[in-house]
């Protein structure tokens, strides 16, 4: 039990954060105030359920699970705020969150020692998510990229993420693995390094093929998040200034023709660099943004006070707005801090991870964590062309919300399985 | 381990990204967001006109120069005096959005005394949000208003002690009733002589020989005060003629009949020994070149003096060539002789209080510049007085008062059409009000149609207390 209370501070921010969150809500909101109460009381409970459950069973990192608790506690106080039904949704989606944090982190710790072994596998139901979206998916915001199952929508490019980041994973280590056996005649040498390159041209289609199908279905975002993670890799793993230099000739190129030829980026482009040229039109989204975040000023107008409907898609894209709305931007930058505190995290379990595998994928998920939020913090604030895309844990969304939470419940698998050597390393 | 060590750079770059975040946005809100949210088209702009009603605001004797009044849901902005005050106060149009005094003081008039900073306000009904004193005399703007007639032009009247700006008026002027606005809308923006456009702040033209004065300082601060000239009428200077006006030579002269007379050769002449460095800075401390700090926009001239050759000096320092300067340039750079040398920051809003008293602004009256000693003011100054006396501005003379001044009558690019002007303060041993009068494209002399104006100004000022003996 000593352990337990090892790390109990940060886990009374968290109830202090949600109780003040949650009496400001109910002090200028309509909600009644036991529902608030349940909603307050579920998060906390869970979140200190799972902190004893991890420090206890020695389940790996115990940091994680609370910033991510944090990060959700702001998300449905920000979205009950916004709309009370919402916030209900949201609690409901951060509970199967957890349970597929957790089944995620039991399965990876049983399997991960075959997962780098289907890379055709991740590659194929990647392609043919986008293909099935393709086909019978339905249109939103102007991009086809959500798929109806009854009353439930999904959207597939989020789970794809993963899949991508474990395929990446998987065939940069095992390209690696090829070159670094030791070799004793030249012929096998020479075929070790044929089977290098084949990888990585492997790598490659995948990669470009991937990032095509989201172009395709205009998720720049996304598309944008794929080069990010992609490079990371090549520059990790490539091992050959050539190949990194032109790969990112090649991301360069894309990026160029994207904005050179593709309409609905350019539309963007525009926008973000002067959106009060066409205020009523191209620019409205950013510049309704833009007064949100500069009427709440440093220390915000407080939750409930605020305007956030004048902002548009306010509860998933443009949600960091209406935080820095009502919270100020000392709220919006102590957001960027727990994002930041997160990221950190996952790549210092990369980087005491000993398994190669595991190593990769721990950097490729917090990699995808950084760069997603940096993406869209940095859209809604014009500091970089707006791309629709969730800000991780506090978006609306449940795709999002369960994609992310499996994200963690692998970086949290492969916190925990560190101590295990169960592969060569260099 | 090589590996680490680029996990650690991937690392650094991710968490770099999260620093520049935190750093555009600190830099956003600090620079950026106060003059982006003041748009119309944010919304929360409006948001508080549904349950606070905009304060009033007064000019300096309590008239009201701009209310709001409620009907039923909605309140109507009302400015009883029209186009007086259409580029100072501006407007308040839900169509046409703000500006201005509305617009900079937004905020304050829709502040009520409610303080409830974080929990949300269920009152009903409208709540009154703060009032405004203005500087501005209205019965002054008036006269000046009648003054100028249909001609187009700008006064400008300032109390050199205080900073108070007594009279900020240019026409054409417009309507900014909202009625008016939608009515005339179309026609304001397409006529020619451009009614939106506010001459006194904004218009930028030759000044002529009213900035003799400041050639004058520049010199006398050189060690140039006894400096004489064989005056024929005409002269060269870097292989450009200056001609005094109708070719008149003068002969040998001073500064001061130089300036009461105001003689081109004189200062074309002069302004090869002051050269370009010295002349430009003491533009610069009379704040020619630089933006005046004050409650509505203001401009300043974009010459560069340095850039100038010897024929080029020559025209800027009897105002003409490339130097275009506002009316409220004018009027300021003519405080700091009026002042012993000393600019006060100009100012339009004394003060901002709730309707059952309790102030929440008061102006800071501060010294903007010291645009040159006390001794080289009074120089001046002496010089000024000689003009009203027996020079070129004897018609802004006022009886019982010394009045100082300094006409001008600008050459620009329409032939003939001269733009005419008149600097100057009363009463001399103790100046209290100045005043800048400018009539564009008059093609009359600034001794005959402006200095009139600043006399009749100077007689109200004495005849309303404004002006102390």
């Amino acid at each position: 039990m000593q352990k337990v209370f090892h790390n109990i501070k940060p886990l009374l921010l968290l109830l202090l954060l949600n109780a003040l969150g949650m009496l400001l809500v109910i002090s200028n909101g309509e909600l009644a105030a036991e529902r608030i109460g349940i909603l307050c009381g579920v998060v906390c409970i869970i979140s200190l359920v799972t902190y004893v459950v991890i420090t206890v069973r020695d389940l790996g990192d115990s940091y994680l699970f609370i910033i991510i608790s944090m990060l959700c506690s702001l998300g449905i106080i920000m979205q009950t705020r916004i709309n009370p039904d919402n916030g209900i949704r949201q609690m409901v989606l951060y509970l199967a969150g957890v349970i597929c944090f957790f089944g995620t982190l039991f399965m990876y710790r049983k399997f991960h020692k075959r997962l780098n072994r289907y890379t055709l596998i991740y590659w194929g139901v990647s392609i043919a998510l986008f293909v099935i979206t393709a086909l019978i998916g339905t249109v939103h915001n102007g991009s086809k990229n959500w798929i109806m199952i009854g009353s439930l929508s999904i959207q597939p490019s989020e789970f794809i993420r993963i899949l991508f980041v474990l395929a990446m994973a998987a065939i940069f280590t095992n390209a690696r693995k090829s070159s670094s056996r030791v070799i004793k005649t030249s012929i096998a040498k020479q075929e070790a390094k044929k089977l290098k390159h084949t990888r990585l041209a492997v790598a490659v289609l995948m990669a470009f093929s991937n990032a095509m199908c989201l172009f395709m279905q205009r998720e720049w975002g996304i598309a944008l998040l794929f080069f990010a993670i992609y490079i990371s890799y090549v520059y990790i793993y490539g091992d050959s200034k050539v190949f990194l230099g032109a790969n990112l000739l090649l991301v360069i190129l894309a990026a160029y023709v994207g904005v050179k030829y593709m309409s609905h980026i350019q539309v963007r482009v525009e926008a973000w660099m002067d959106p009060f040229a066409d205020i009523s039109g191209k620019g409205y989204q950013i510049a309704q943004s833009l007064f949100a975040i500069g009427e709440g000023g440093f220390a915000g107008r407080g939750i409930g006070t605020g305007s956030p409907y004048f902002i548009p898609v306010v509860s998933s894209d443009f949600i960091f707005s209406a935080i820095c709305e009502e919270m100020g931007v000392l709220g919006g930058v102590a957001v960027i801090m727990l994002y930041f505190l997160l990221v950190y995290r996952g790549f210092k379990i990369a980087l005491s991870c000993t398994n190669a595998f595991n190593k990769a994928v721990a950097v490729g998920m917090s990699v995808m964590l950084g760069v997603q939020t940096f993406i869209i913090v940095g859209g809604v604030i014009k500091l970089i062309p707006l791309t629709g895309i969730t800000l991780p844990f506090i978006s609306y969304g449940g795709s999002s919300m369960l994609t992310t939470f499996i994200v963690m419940g692998i970086l949290q698998a492969i916190s925990s399985v560190k101590g295990e050597v169960t592969d060569e390393i260099e | 381990m090589k590996l680490n060590r680029r996990i650690i750079a991937v690392m650094t770059v991710v968490l770099a990204l999260f620093l520049i975040l935190v750093v555009y946005l600190t830099h956003f809100i600090i620079f950026k967001a106060p003059e982006i949210i003041k748009s119309s088209y944010n919304p929360r702009v409006w948001e508080k006109e549904t349950d606070v009603l905009r304060g009033e605001i007064y000019d300096r004797t309590g008239t009201v120069l701009a209310k709001s009044e409620q009907t039923g849901n909605s309140q109507t902005r009302i400015y009883p005096y029209g186009k007086l005050y259409a580029h100072t106060i501006g407007y308040n149009s839900r169509n046409y959005g703000k500006t201005n005094i509305e617009l900079e003081y937004n905020n304050y008039l829709l502040d009520t005394k409610e303080k409830i900073s974080i929990f949300k306000n269920d009152k009903e009904g409208f709540q009154n949000g703060a009032n405004l004193t203005l500087t501005l005399d209205n019965s002054m703007t008036e006269l000046a208003a009648n003054a100028l007639g249909n001609d187009n032009g700008s006064v400008v009247v300032i109390n050199p002690k205080t900073g108070e700006v007594y009279c900020l008026y240019s026409n054409p002027s417009f309507d900014p009733n909202e009625s008016a606005l939608i009515k005339n809308w179309d026609s304001l923006t397409e006529r020619t002589d451009s009614p939106f456009f506010f001459r006194a702040t904004q218009g930028q033209y030759a000044p002529g020989s009213t900035f003799k004065v400041i050639t004058a300082t520049a010199a006398i601060e050189k060690g140039y005060e006894d400096f004489m000239t064989d005056d024929k009428g005409i002269t060269n200077v870097g292989g450009k003629y200056f001609k005094n006006a109708g070719e008149k030579p003068m002969g040998e002269i001073g500064m001061k009949t130089a300036i009461a007379k105001s003689s081109n050769v004189y200062f074309t002449e002069l302004s090869q020994k002051i050269g370009n460095r010295s002349l430009g800075s003491a533009a610069s401390k009379f704040y020619i070149t630089k933006k005046v700090p004050f409650d509505i926009s203001t401009k300043a001239t974009g010459l560069d003096f340095g850039e100038c050759d010897s024929a080029q000096l020559a025209s800027v320092a009897i105002g003409q060539g490339k130097l275009a300067v506002s009316p409220f340039n004018m009027a300021v750079a003519t405080c700091a002789i009026a002042n012993d040398g000393v600019i006060m920051k100009p100012y339009m809003v004394e003060e901002v209080f709730y309707d059952n008293g309790g102030v929440i602004y008061t102006a800071d009256r501060e010294a903007l510049s010291s645009a040159t000693d006390k001794r080289t003011a009074n120089l001046i100054k002496e010089y000024m007085v000689e003009c009203v006396k027996s020079g070129t501005g004897t018609a802004a003379r006022v009886s019982g008062i010394d009045v100082a001044g300094k006409t001008g009558t600008a050459e620009n690019e329409r032939e003939g059409k001269t733009h005419a002007w008149f600097i100057g303060f009363a009463p001399a041993d103790n100046p209290q009000v100045v005043v800048c009068v400018m009539k564009e494209y008059s093609g009359k002399g600034g001794g005959s149609v402006c200095a009139p104006i600043a006399g009749k100004i100077f007689n109200y000022a004495l005849k309303k207390g404004l002006i102390t003996k």
